[in-house]
C-alpha cells in the first residue's frame, strides 16, 4: 500500500465526520424565528424544546425531510456517478448520460401537460418513472447487437437518446405556457417542500442500488485491467457493463426524483474521491458517496439562509459550490493526474 | 524504393508537388456536396403553406409572384444560407474538441461557450426595458468571454486539452447556474423569449446575420483545415511530436481557439442548437474512415444536418418547430442508426 493509500481511511473517516457535522447544523439552520439554540436544545432532549409545538415543527416537519433528502440525492449521486465512470472508462461521463435526467425531464412535462399533475408527491412519481423508463431504453440499446455493453456504445446510445427526450420535453414546452412556467422551477431543483412520506417509498429502491454498486466494486475493478485483462480473470465486460448502469439508472433515478435533474454532482464527487483515493474502486465508491453528501447538505444549508428569507435553488447554489471546486481540482497538478485524464 | 503510401491514399504528382489524397474521405466529401444541393432545393421549397416545384423555380428566378419571390428570397435563401454556416462551424468546432480530448462526448459546449451566450442574451434580455432577446452579436461574445475565463481557470490550455475540458465543466455550471437564477426572477415573456432562444432557432435570421457568419467562416475554416492536419500528430505523444519538429502545446491552445471562435459564432447566430457538434465529427469519421481528423467531412455533415433539421422543422408540424428541437428529437436515433449498424470496412461498432 502507497502512503497516500494509508491516508484514505482518514480521509475518510474525515469526511464523515464533517458529514455528521453538517447533518447538525442542517437541522439547526433555518428561517423563521426559532433560533439555532432552541433547536439545539431540541435536539439533545431539553424537555421545554420538546413541549415547544413550533420548534417541533421547524425541526422534525421541516429541516429533518430536507436534510434526509439532501444525504439521500447526495449518496445517490455520488456512488452513481462513480459506478458509471468506472464503467465507460470516460471521466466525463455522468449520471444524466444514461437518459435518466431527460426522460424524467420529458415525464415530468407530460404529466404537467395532459395528466393534471402538480403535487410535488405526483411530480416525484412521474420523474422517477420516466427516468427508469428512458434507461431502461437506453440500456435495451447499448446491450443488443454485437458489441453487448462496450463502453463506447453506452455513452452514445445514452447521449443520443437523451437528446431526444430534450428535443420532446422542449416541443412540449413551446406549445404549452403553463407548463414552462411550473418546468422552470422544477428543473432547478429544490429540496424545500418535502416530506418524509414522499421519500420512504424510494428507501428500498435506493438500498438496492447501492448494494449492487458495492457488489459491482469488484468487477469493475478488474474492468480496470481493461476488458481482456477483466475477461482472462473470469469476468464478462459487457454484462458488468449492464449490471452497473441499472444500478446507476436507479439512484440517478431517485436523486432527480426527489431534487430535479442535478447532473453536475455525479461528474464532480467521482472525480474528487479519484483524485484523493486513486484506482481503488471499493474506497472510491464510498469516498465519492459521502462526498458528494457532504457537498450536497452545504448547498442545500446555503439555499436556506443566501437570500433569507427567500429560498434559493439548490442546483445554483451546487454550482456555486461545486463549480469552483471542480476548477480547482482541475488546476492542482497532483489530484489532476490522479483524477485520470482519458 | 518502397511505396510508403497509406492503403487508402492516392498520391497526385504535378512536377516537384504531391498531394496526397485519401480516397476514402474524398469520396465521402463528394457525396455529401450533392447532398447538401438536395437539401437545400427541398429546403427552399419546404413550408407550412406549401409550394409547388415550380413556384419555387419561379421564386428563385425572380419571375413569380411578388409573395413568393419575395418569400424565396429574403426569408428562406438567407435562413438556409446561415443555417449551413452554422451547421458547419459547430461540425468543425466538435470535430476539433473531439480529437484534443481524444473523447466523442468532448464538445465546445463544455468549454463554456452555450452557457456564456445563454448568460450574455438572458442579463441583456433581463436588462432591457421590454424583456426581449436582443442582438445575435450578444451570443459570440458572452461565448468568447466565457471561454476566456475557462482557459484562465484551467491555467492556460494546459499539457493535454483535458485540463481545459473539467475547468470548463465546472465553469460552465457556475455562469449556467448564474443564468438560471436570472431567469427564475423573470416574468413569464422574457423566460419564454430566451427558452426559445436556447433551444436554438433560425427563425428571421436574414442576410444581414448570414454575411458575417460567412466571412468569419472564410477566415476560420482555411485555418481549421491546416489545424486539423497537423491535429494527426496527436496519436504521438509529445516526445515524438517535438521531435517531428511540431509543438503539441500551442498546437492543441490554437485548436482551442479556433474550436471556441466557430462553436462561439455558430451559437450566437442560431443558439446553442442541440446535437450537431457531437453528431457531425462520428458521422464524418464513419465516412472518412478510421485515424484522420476529419475537418472537412464534420463541415458538410453540420451543415447537411441543419439544413435538413431546419427545412423538416418547417413541415413535420402544424407550428414551426426550431431547428434545435429538430436536432435532438432526431439527431439521436439518426446516430444511433449510423453507429449500430455494423461498419464493413473495420468490422466495428
Amino acid at each position: 500500500m502507497t502512503a497516500e493509500g494509508r491516508t484514505v481511511p482518514w480521509t475518510t473517516a474525515g469526511l464523515l465526520v464533517l458529514l455528521l457535522g453538517l447533518v447538525v447544523l442542517s437541522l439547526l439552520v433555518g428561517t423563521g424565528s426559532s433560533s439555532a439554540g432552541r433547536a439545539w436544545d431540541f435536539i439533545t432532549g431539553d424537555a421545554a424544546a420538546r413541549g415547544d409545538a413550533q420548534i417541533r415543527l421547524a425541526v422534525m416537519d421541516v429541516r429533518l425531510p430536507r436534510t434526509i433528502a439532501a444525504l439521500l440525492v447526495g449518496t445517490c449521486l455520488g456512488a452513481a456517478g462513480c459506478l458509471l465512470q468506472a464503467a465507460t472508462r470516460n471521466p466525463l461521463a455522468e449520471t444524466g448520460l444514461l437518459g435518466v435526467n431527460s426522460g424524467a425531464a420529458f415525464a415530468v412535462v407530460l404529466g404537467l401537460t395532459f395528466f393534471g399533475a402538480d403535487s410535488p408527491g405526483a411530480l416525484l412519481v412521474w420523474a422517477l418513472s420516466g427516468g427508469m423508463a428512458a434507461s431502461a431504453v437506453v440500456l435495451l440499446f447499448a446491450g443488443s447487437g454485437r458489441t453487448a455493453g462496450s463502453p463506447l456504445r453506452l455513452v452514445l446510445a445514452g447521449s443520443a437518446l437523451g437528446a431526444t427526450f430534450h428535443g420532446c420535453t422542449s416541443y412540449v414546452l413551446l406549445g404549452t405556457r403553463s407548463t414552462f412556467d411550473t418546468y422552470r422551477y422544477w428543473t432547478i431543483g429544490s429540496l424545500a417542500g418535502v416530506e418524509i412520506s414522499d421519500l420512504v417509498p424510494l428507501l428500498p429502491l435506493v438500498a438496492l442500488g447501492l448494494l449492487v454498486a458495492l457488489g459491482c466494486a469488484r468487477p469493475l475493478s478488474a474492468l480496470g485491467l481493461g476488458d481482456d485483462g477483466a475477461r482472462s480473470l473470469g469476468h464478462h465486460p459487457g454484462r458488468i457493463r449492464l449490471v452497473v448502469a441499472g444500478a446507476v439508472s436507479l439512484l440517478a433515478g431517485c436523486a432527480v426524483a426527489v431534487a430535479g435533474p442535478i447532473a453536475f454532482l455525479g461528474l464532480l464527487a467521482p472525480y474528487a474521491a479519484r483524485a484523493l483515493t486513486g484506482p481503488r474502486m471499493t474506497a472510491q465508491l464510498v469516498l465519492s458517496a459521502v462526498i458528494a453528501a457532504d457537498i450536497m447538505i452545504v448547498a442545500d444549508i446555503l439555499a436556506r439562509i443566501v437570500i433569507r428569507p427567500w429560498e434559493t435553488p439548490v442546483s445554483v447554489l451546487l454550482a456555486f459550490v461545486g463549480g469552483p471546486l471542480l476548477v480547482w481540482i482541475a488546476r492542482s497538478d497532483r489530484l489532476s493526474t490522479a483524477g485520470g485524464t482519458a | 524504393m518502397t511505396d510508403v503510401t497509406p492503403p487508402d491514399s492516392t498520391v497526385l504528382r504535378t512536377g516537384t508537388l504531391s498531394w496526397l489524397l485519401p480516397r476514402r474521405s474524398a469520396l465521402a466529401a463528394v457525396l455529401l456536396v450533392p447532398l447538401i444541393a438536395v437539401l437545400i432545393a427541398l429546403a427552399v421549397m419546404a413550408s407550412s403553406t406549401g409550394m409547388s416545384l415550380s413556384e419555387t423555380v419561379s421564386g428563385l428566378l425572380g419571375t413569380g409572384d411578388p409573395g413568393t419571390v419575395m418569400i424565396v428570397r429574403d426569408f428562406r435563401l438567407p435562413r438556409i444560407f446561415a443555417g449551413l454556416m452554422v451547421g458547419a462551424a459547430l461540425g468543425i468546432a466538435g470535430c476539433l474538441t473531439q480529437t484534443l480530448a481524444g473523447n466523442r462526448l468532448a464538445t465546445p459546449d463544455l468549454v463554456g461557450v452555450n452557457d456564456g451566450a445563454t448568460a450574455a442574451v438572458v442579463a441583456a434580455a433581463a436588462g432591457s426595458t421590454t424583456g426581449m432577446v436582443g442582438d445575435w452579436w450578444l451570443g459570440p461574445i458572452g461565448a468568447a468571454a466565457a471561454a476566456v475565463v475557462v482557459v484562465l481557470c484551467a491555467g492556460g490550455a494546459g499539457s493535454a486539452g483535458y485540463r481545459v475540458l473539467v475547468a470548463g465543466i465546472g465553469v460552465s455550471t457556475f455562469i449556467g447556474a448564474v443564468s438560471d437564477l436570472i431567469m427564475s426572477r423573470e416574468n413569464d415573456n422574457t423566460a419564454g423569449g430566451v427558452f426559445l432562444w436556447a433551444v436554438g432557432s433560425l427563425n428571421g435570421r436574414d442576410w444581414g446575420v448570414g454575411t458575417p457568419l460567412a466571412l468569419v467562416l472564410l477566415f476560420l475554416v482555411p485555418l481549421a483545415l491546416a489545424v486539423g492536419h497537423r491535429l494527426q500528430l496527436l496519436r504521438f505523444d509529445d516526445d515524438m511530436a517535438a521531435s517531428l519538429g511540431v509543438d503539441l502545446r500551442r498546437l492543441r491552445a490554437g485548436a482551442l481557439a479556433l474550436a471556441v471562435a466557430l462553436a462561439g459564432t455558430a451559437v450566437g447566430v442560431g443558439g446553442p442548437i442541440a446535437f450537431v457538434a457531437l453528431a457531425a465529427p462520428v458521422l464524418a469519421q464513419r465516412l472518412a474512415g478510421p485515424t484522420r481528423v476529419p475537418i472537412t467531412g464534420s463541415a458538410l455533415a453540420g451543415a447537411a444536418l441543419i439544413a435538413a433539421a431546419d427545412a423538416l422543422g418547417r413541415v413535420a408540424a402544424p407550428v414551426e418547430l426550431p431547428v434545435g428541437v429538430v436536432t435532438s428529437v432526431l439527431g439521436g436515433p439518426f446516430l444511433l442508426w449510423v453507429l449500430f449498424r455494423p461498419d464493413r470496412a473495420t468490422g466495428k461498432a
